[in-house]
C-alpha cells in the first residue's frame, strides 16, 4: 500500500511514460497537460458529454471521472492511438468521407466509442449504435452522418468476412393498449 | 489546469490502493470519517468536484481481488463491490433470473459510464433518485458489510436510512450484495419515469410468480425516488394469495401502493406528479406481469 504516488508509469498510445502527478489530478488533465495528448477534450467535467473518453486497458471510460493515479501500470489509448503509423484507421477515414463532423471537437470521442462498439458488436443495428452512443454529445448534431459512417464500416467488414447483414429493424409495436 | 473553480478540480487527498480487504479495513478503521471508499468513483469524484465531500484519504478498492467476484447458484446471486455495471449486463444469469435488476442497470447512465460505475456504488449514494433499491428490494437483497471486527449482512430495506445516509458505520465497507433466489416461475420488471435531467422521479419494480396457481402465487412490489427512502409495499402481497388476479384486484393493489406512498416535492418534481406517475407505473408493471 502506497500513501503517496509522486510518479506513475503508464502506456499512452503504445509509448511508455513516467509522469509526475498528485493524487487529485484527473486522468483527463494528466493526459492533456502532462502527456500532452490533446485529442482528449474537456467538456462538462461530470460524465455527461463523453468528450473526454479514452480507452483504459482497452475499455472506454470518461476520463473526467477517473483519477490519474488509477492509470498507474495501465494502458491508455486515445484517438491518436487508433491511427497506426500516422495513417488514419478505416473508421476514422469513413468519418471524414461521410462528413461525420462539423467543428470536429467531439469527433475523437465518437470515433473511440464507435471503435469499441464495433469490436464488441461488429454488426450493430442503427438502434444499437444510437443506444451505445447515448453518453456522447455532438453539439453540431452530425449524429446522422456518424451513424452512416459506423454502418458503412460494419458493411465493409461484413463484405470482407462474408457475414450476413443484421435483420431489418422490427416495426415498433405500439405500446400495448391496456385491455381492461 | 486549474481555474480555482469547483467542478474542474478535486480537493487535496491521499490515494490509497490496498491489495487486500484486511489492509483496506484496517486503514478505514484508523481513519474512518477522514476516508472515503471508492469503487468506480463516478459518484465520489463528482461529489468531490462539487466539494460535497473532501476526504483526506481515498481508498480505491478495485485492487482487492475478492470484491470483483460474481457468483450465481442455488442460494442466489452475489455481486462484488467493484464489479462494473457493464460486466453485470453481459452476465446471462442476471438477465435470466433477475430481469428487473438487469433492466434497471441497462437504463442507468450510459454504456461508457457503466464501464466504471458499480451497483453497490449506486446504492451507497443513497440519494432519492437512485434506481437500484427498488429491484433489490423485490429480490430480498442484503448488503454485506465488513469491518475489522467482522462481517454482517444488512437487508436493503434497512440499508438506506435517509437522504445520502446508509446503515454503514464509518469503519465499514460494503463489500458485496447478495440476492435471494427468485421464486420459481417468476417474472419481474422495472420501470422508471425521469425528469428532463434524466434523474428518476419515480421508479418501480415488480415480481410475479406462478400467476395462475393460487397456492404458489406470489406478487412483490417496491418503489423508489418518491421519497428519500425506497419502499417495499408488503401490503399488496396477501390479497393476491387469496384471489385470482383480475383488473379489479390490480386496481386495489395500486390503491394500496398509492395510500402507502409519502411523495416529496423537490427540484425534480412535485409530490402530486410523483404520486400520479407512481399510479401509472404501478398499474403498467402489475398489468404486464399478471397479464390481466
Amino acid at each position: 500500500m502506497k500513501s503517496r504516488m509522486p510518479t506513475i508509469d503508464l502506456r499512452i498510445n503504445g509509448a511508455n511514460k513516467k509522469l509526475e502527478t498528485k493524487a487529485n489530478v484527473l486522468l483527463l488533465d494528466l493526459i492533456r497537460d502532462k502527456a500532452n495528448v490533446k485529442s482528449v477534450k474537456a467538456g462538462c467535467w461530470r460524465g455527461e458529454c463523453g468528450l473526454c473518453t479514452v480507452f483504459l486497458d482497452g475499455r472506454p471510460v470518461k476520463s473526467c471521472l477517473v483519477l490519474g493515479v488509477e492509470a498507474n501500470g495501465r494502458e491508455v489509448t486515445t484517438a491518436e492511438g487508433l491511427a497506426q503509423e500516422g495513417q488514419l484507421s478505416r473508421l476514422q477515414k469513413l468519418f471524414v468521407e461521410k462528413a461525420a463532423m462539423q467543428c470536429g471537437f467531439c469527433t475523437p470521442s465518437f470515433v473511440l466509442a464507435a471503435q469499441y462498439l464495433l469490436t464488441q458488436n461488429p454488426n450493430p443495428t442503427e438502434r444499437e449504435i444510437r443506444e451505445f452512443l447515448s453518453g456522447h454529445i455532438c453539439r453540431c448534431g452530425t449524429y446522422k452522418q456518424m451513424i452512416e459512417a459506423i454502418l458503412e464500416y460494419a458493411k465493409e467488414m461484413r463484405e470482407e468476412q462474408e457475414i450476413p447483414a443484421p435483420p431489418p429493424p422490427k416495426k415498433v409495436k405500439k405500446k400495448n393498449e391496456r385491455q381492461r | 489546469m486549474s481555474f480555482g473553480s469547483p467542478y474542474l478540480t478535486l480537493p487535496d487527498f491521499q490515494y490509497i490502493r490496498p491489495a487486500t480487504l484486511q489492509e483496506a479495513l484496517q486503514f478505514l478503521d484508523e481513519h474512518g470519517e477522514d476516508a472515503k471508499v471508492m469503487a468506480g468513483g463516478v459518484g465520489l469524484i463528482a461529489f468531490m468536484k462539487e466539494r460535497l465531500v473532501s476526504p483526506s484519504y481515498v481508498i480505491d478498492i478495485k485492487g482487492i481481488p475478492e470484491l470483483k467476484s460474481m457468483q450465481n447458484g442455488s442460494n442466489g446471486m452475489t455481486i462484488g463491490a467493484s464489479v462494473p455495471m457493464s460486466d453485470l449486463l453481459d452476465w446471462r444469469p442476471l438477465q435470466e433470473r433477475y430481469k428487473a435488476l438487469h433492466d434497471c442497470v441497462s437504463l442507468l447512465s450510459d454504456p461508457v459510464l457503466r464501464n466504471r460505475s458499480t451497483l453497490l456504488g449506486d446504492l451507497c449514494e443513497a440519494l432519492p433518485f437512485v434506481d437500484s433499491p427498488a429491484p433489490l428490494l423485490i429480490f430480498d437483497a442484503e448488503v454485506e458489510a465488513a469491518s475489522v471486527k467482522g462481517k454482517r449482512n444488512i437487508p436493503v430495506k434497512d440499508f438506506i436510512k435517509g437522504l445520502a445516509e446508509t446503515a454503514l458505520e464509518p469503519n465499514e465497507i460494503a463489500i458485496a450484495i447478495h440476492l435471494k433466489p427468485p421464486p420459481e416461475n417468476s417474472k419481474s420488471s422495472f420501470l422508471k419515469h425521469t425528469s428532463n435531467s434524466e434523474f428518476s422521479i419515480v421508479n418501480v419494480a415488480a415480481l410475479v410468480a406462478n400467476a395462475f396457481r393460487p397456492e404458489e402465487r406470489e406478487v412483490r412490489f417496491a418503489y423508489g425516488a418518491i421519497a428519500p427512502t425506497p419502499t417495499r409495499v408488503y401490503e399488496v402481497e396477501a390479497p393476491f394469495k387469496r384471489k385470482a388476479p383480475s383488473s379489479q384486484l390490480i386496481d386495489e393493489a395500486v390503491a394500496t401502493i398509492k395510500k402507502k406512498a409519502e411523495p416529496m416535492t423537490d427540484i425534480l418534481a412535485k409530490a402530486e406528479y410523483r404520486l400520479h406517475m407512481l399510479e401509472v407505473l404501478a398499474l403498467e408493471a402489475l398489468t404486464q406481469l399478471l397479464g390481466a
